[in-house]
């Protein structure tokens, strides 16, 4: 190899090396501090490799009622959400896909021109909070993102790539679109239908603008808001202990802090390995068109 | 089509419709019906009169907004923020993605990937809680880091001008990955014959990167650029709100648009101030995308979005 490729390919190394490291200190720092005690959290600070360790600040958390409704209400959110976007992200975008509804390029329009033109949050505000009632109820965090058009539309460039004989085959034997579509689209579309789940998954879990903007009772707060509540700092003992245990070591607050995003992105570290490529497909897709 | 068609194409297609309805009403409940809210811009809105019963105003909220320095403040902070992502982020993404196609260990080169990746799938309030670690001024790790060094710590929370810059590093830090996956899988798609006959001319790395990857990845670049000009009137609402939430002394660097009409709904409870932001903001994002979009027809047929 020429010297130039060399020098060429080891500035590559060199360059991906450091935006890895940029990129998984940070989470490396969350986790292994997490199980550092308090006490070496207060005076040493985050280390890369924490001596002292305690599992205290978990057994805080554990113990105290907040992070088991956050977490309830974050795992309903999410699996609520996630189950009705897919119903109706997909039946829609079958029908914007089907060349048999003469309608479906007024749907897209119908998808697409909330893209460009949005509601705004005014109307959207008062939609949810006033005209609906939906203010301090779990719907309020379900039901505005059951349909977002970039996922209808990946879904679209999906379904116009199965051949339209499989319709025709159907129709043949006596099954209307609705049982075609369910007993026979779906299974055939079962990768893009995980890519769409797993996207609307993670919207979810991670989302707190609608939990900031119509949830105030703090029995409705998702981990999202818990993490919020904890950087504020304010009234962090009754807020995580719900009044009811009491314990003789004094609040581990850097401790919390930590443990509760551990508990909050590790399901998602968990799961990363297995659903990655759900996710890369999804991009490739979408960046197709658009 | 007439009215007799309307209703034929309904009955021929029932079921098919039938399947869509659930979508369509969702449409028109949650992203058409709320468009109304843009009324309470032209009335001094009060939640007791609704939205029918209160006073016309005409563009009193408008004058009101344009009168004040806010306006030119947000929409300036809102370019500016925007454009410091879109150039960096696509940019960083640009290079990641080629240089990841150069690394020839398999393991290395799927390693950095999902390290790359990894970011884009944590919430902006985790990123609010690791910036807070990193930057604040008593124990945050820059600081401990500098001490140990025997300088003094810098009040990092205390000087807005350098917060642009710090919401692009995490910026960069949470999108490239997402922005890498869009760029690599574009290069994976580019003939491996063209490399093939350019190592046979005598071309080094380097020249068939500038030569054969960037021309071929240029529709690709254009779209997402598009894309996300088309979007540069909406600021990050769930980043900035997460990051910089009310901090007063940074408020005048990093406030945008959307963090501006959300202070003045839930803070100050001022439907119709905030309407006339929402709006302004709404047409703003329209006039642009329309306007990128024919250019983008104009530069290259293939690259518009409609």
């Amino acid at each position: 190899m020429a010297f130039s490729d060399r020098l060429f390919s080891g500035t590559v190394y060199v360059v991906i090396g450091l935006f890895v490291l940029f990129c998984g200190i940070p989470f490396w720092m969350v986790v292994s501090n997490s199980v550092a005690s308090e006490s070496s959290l207060q005076t040493i600070g985050y280390q890369l490799l924490p001596t002292d360790l305690s599992l205290y600040a978990y057994e805080y958390l554990f113990r105290g009622k907040q992070l088991w409704s956050s977490y309830g209400v974050t795992v309903a959110v999410t699996v609520i959400g996630t189950v009705l976007a897919l119903f109706l992200t997909s039946t829609l975008a079958y029908v914007m896909a089907h060349r048999k509804a003469k309608y479906g390029s007024l749907l897209s329009f119908m998808t697409y021109f909330t893209m460009i033109f949005g509601s705004g949050m005014v109307g959207f505000y008062m939609l949810v909070a006033i005209w609906l009632g939906l203010k301090d109820t779990l719907w309020a965090m379900i039901l505005p993102y059951l349909l977002n058009p970039f996922f209808a539309f990946i879904l679209v460039a999906f379904y116009r790539t199965i051949p339209y004989e499989v319709n025709e085959a159907a129709k043949i034997d006596g099954a209307n679109e609705i049982s075609t579509f369910f007993r026979i689209i779906w299974p055939m579309t079962v990768p893009a239908l995980a890519t769409i789940t797993l996207f609307y998954a993670l919207q979810y879990w991670n989302d707190w603008y609608l939990a900031i903007m119509f949830v105030d009772d703090y029995k409705l707060h998702p981990l999202q808001i818990m993490i919020r509540q904890l950087i504020a700092n304010m009234n962090m003992q009754s807020y995580l202990q719900g009044g009811t245990v009491s314990f003789d070591k004094p609040l581990p607050v850097k401790g919390v802090q930590l443990a509760t995003v551990c508990l909050t992105i590790g399901p998602i570290i968990f799961l990363y390995p297995f659903v990655q490529k759900y996710f890369v497909q999804g991009l490739t897709i979408g960046a197709v068109k658009g | 089509m007439s009215e007799i068609g309307i209703y034929k194409e309904l009955k021929a297609n029932r079921h098919l419709y039938l399947l869509a309805l659930p979508g369509v009403l969702f449409l028109l409940v949650f992203a058409y019906l709320p468009m109304i809210g843009h009324f309470v811009s032209f009335k001094r809105f009060r939640p007791s009169d609704g939205l029918w019963g209160s006073e016309w105003v005409g563009l009193d909220n408008f004058a009101f907004f344009f009168g004040s320095d806010d306006w030119l403040r947000v929409t300036m902070n809102t370019l500016f923020i925007n454009s410091l992502f879109i150039v960096f982020t696509l940019g960083i993404a640009l290079v990641l993605a080629i240089f990841i196609n150069e690394l020839r260990h398999a393991l290395y080169k799927r390693l950095a990937q999902s390290a790359i990746f990894l970011p884009y799938f944590v919430s902006w309030l985790v990123v609010s809680f690791m910036t807070y670690a990193v930057f604040n001024t008593s124990d945050g790790v820059l600081n401990k880091l500098l001490t140990s060094l025997g300088r003094e710590g810098y009040n990092w929370y205390g000087n807005a001008d350098l917060w642009p810059y710090i919401l692009t590093i995490l910026f960069v830090w949470k999108m490239s990955g997402y922005v890498t996956i869009i760029f690599f899988s574009a290069i994976t798609a580019i003939s491996g014959e063209y490399y093939e006959s350019a190592t046979l001319d005598g071309a080094s790395r380097f020249q068939q990167i500038l030569h054969i990857t960037l021309p071929l990845l240029r529709p690709t670049l254009v779209v997402l650029l598009l894309l996300q000009i088309g979007r540069i009137f909406y600021g990050d609402f769930g980043m900035i709100y997460g990051i910089i939430g009310d901090n007063p002394i940074l408020i005048p660097t990093t406030d945008v648009i959307d963090t501006y009409s959300f202070r003045a709904l839930r803070q100050l409870g001022n439907f119709s101030m905030a309407g006339s932001v929402v709006l302004y903001q709404a047409i703003m994002g329209l006039i642009t995308i329309v306007l990128f979009n024919w250019l983008a027809r104009r530069i290259d047929r293939d690259s518009s979005l409609f």
